[in-house]
């Protein structure tokens, strides 16, 4: 298991998961957000070649009002 | 010709490669509820309404009922970089908006200061020249400082979104002599007033110094009764571009009778 942190809360997952298992193992299912590892982009298409290490920041945002 | 208000097909605009006719651009934020804010919107007749994105619970449908909403209003998105106190998050939080919107649009928003939440002019630019490079189109919030615009133009911005005054405070446009010295250097360059603006009377402002824009979130949402307020704003925007248009007359430091005073009857005739 490796330490990681999601949307700043931390969180524990098997190791050598990549960002499309990770996102299917903590629930977050549906489609319409976008994911950062340690601040830079994660594009849709990399997701599987995207492997989480141990220490990951990881963001996962959705659509909010803003001005 | 005659023009009338509402008649807004024929002012027509481009901006970011979409034509328009509507130069008011609205926020999403801040209203009593997700009905008041649609029915704000699509009074405001709004054509480009800005959008955020924040960090998702686990099991949450992503952007829930909001975002079915903005979607379903069919007009023109517009993602800001919100939060973003450096180039680097922006540059990121630009790449996530263009993969969940499905827009090369970007406003590009960095805090210098978190007082008075004033852009960081030196972070904005370096953000800009990035994403400009990577295919976006770049609304940047700046202040209304005449060299930060010359920087950005430098880097291939097409539009700058000056503020009029601080996100939030409806103080009006602060520095009008500023505003029109931007307006003058750029005449080629897409204008908005972004931040500010409390009142529909600071619209009208803003479009009669010739912006070709005004973008504003806080004093519709605010008010008592946003929607009309929303419908206040559409004929504000209206009124100051056609002004504008229109060539306003020059000011005189002194009287000018506007009746003719050929034929002045009575008065004048008598004398103690």
């Amino acid at each position: 298991m490796i330490k990681i942190s999601v949307n700043g809360e931390m969180k524990e997952i098997q190791e050598g998961l990549n960002v499309k298992e990770m996102i299917d193992v903590l629930k977050y299912k549906t489609k319409g957000f976008a994911v950062a590892v340690n601040t830079t982009f994660v594009a849709i298409n990399t997701y599987e070649n995207t492997i989480i290490k141990d220490g990951d920041m990881i963001d996962i945002l959705a659509p909010v009002q803003g001005g | 010709m005659t023009r009338h208000m509402n008649k807004t097909d024929e002012n027509f605009w481009e901006i970011g490669g979409k034509t328009l006719n509507s130069r008011l651009l609205i926020g999403s934020a801040l209203y009593p509820s997700p009905a008041n804010m649609e029915d704000a919107i699509k009074t405001s007749g709004a054509q480009i309404v800005t959008v955020a994105l924040r960090r998702q619970a686990a099991g949450d449908k992503a952007g829930g009922d909001f975002w079915n909403i903005i979607k379903s209003l069919g007009i023109e998105v517009l993602p800001n970089t919100a939060g973003s106190h450096s180039a680097k998050e922006a540059i990121t939080t630009a790449q996530m908006a263009r993969e969940v919107f499905g827009t090369n649009w970007i406003k590009l928003e960095v805090i210098g200061d978190q007082y008075n939440l004033q852009p960081d002019p030196f972070e904005t630019v370096k953000a800009a020249e990035v994403l400009i490079k990577d295919g976006f189109e770049v609304f940047p919030y700046t202040t209304d400082d005449l060299v930060v615009a010359k920087r950005l133009v430098d880097v291939g911005c097409k539009i700058i979104m000056p503020w009029g005054s601080m996100i939030g405070s409806g103080k009006g446009l602060m520095n009008p002599d500023n505003l029109k010295a931007i307006r003058k250097q750029f005449p080629e360059l897409k204008l908005i007033i972004d931040a500010g603006i409390g009142k529909p009377s600071h619209a009208t402002q803003a479009m009669e110094l010739g912006y070709d824009g005004v973008l504003l979130n806080s004093a519709i949402a605010l008010a008592h009764d946003p929607v009309k307020m929303a419908d206040a704003f559409r004929y504000a925007v209206e009124a100051g571009r056609f002004g504008y248009e229109s060539g306003t007359m020059q000011q005189r430091e002194f009287a000018s009778p506007s009746t003719p005073t050929i034929g002045t009857p009575f008065w004048h005739q008598y004398k103690d």
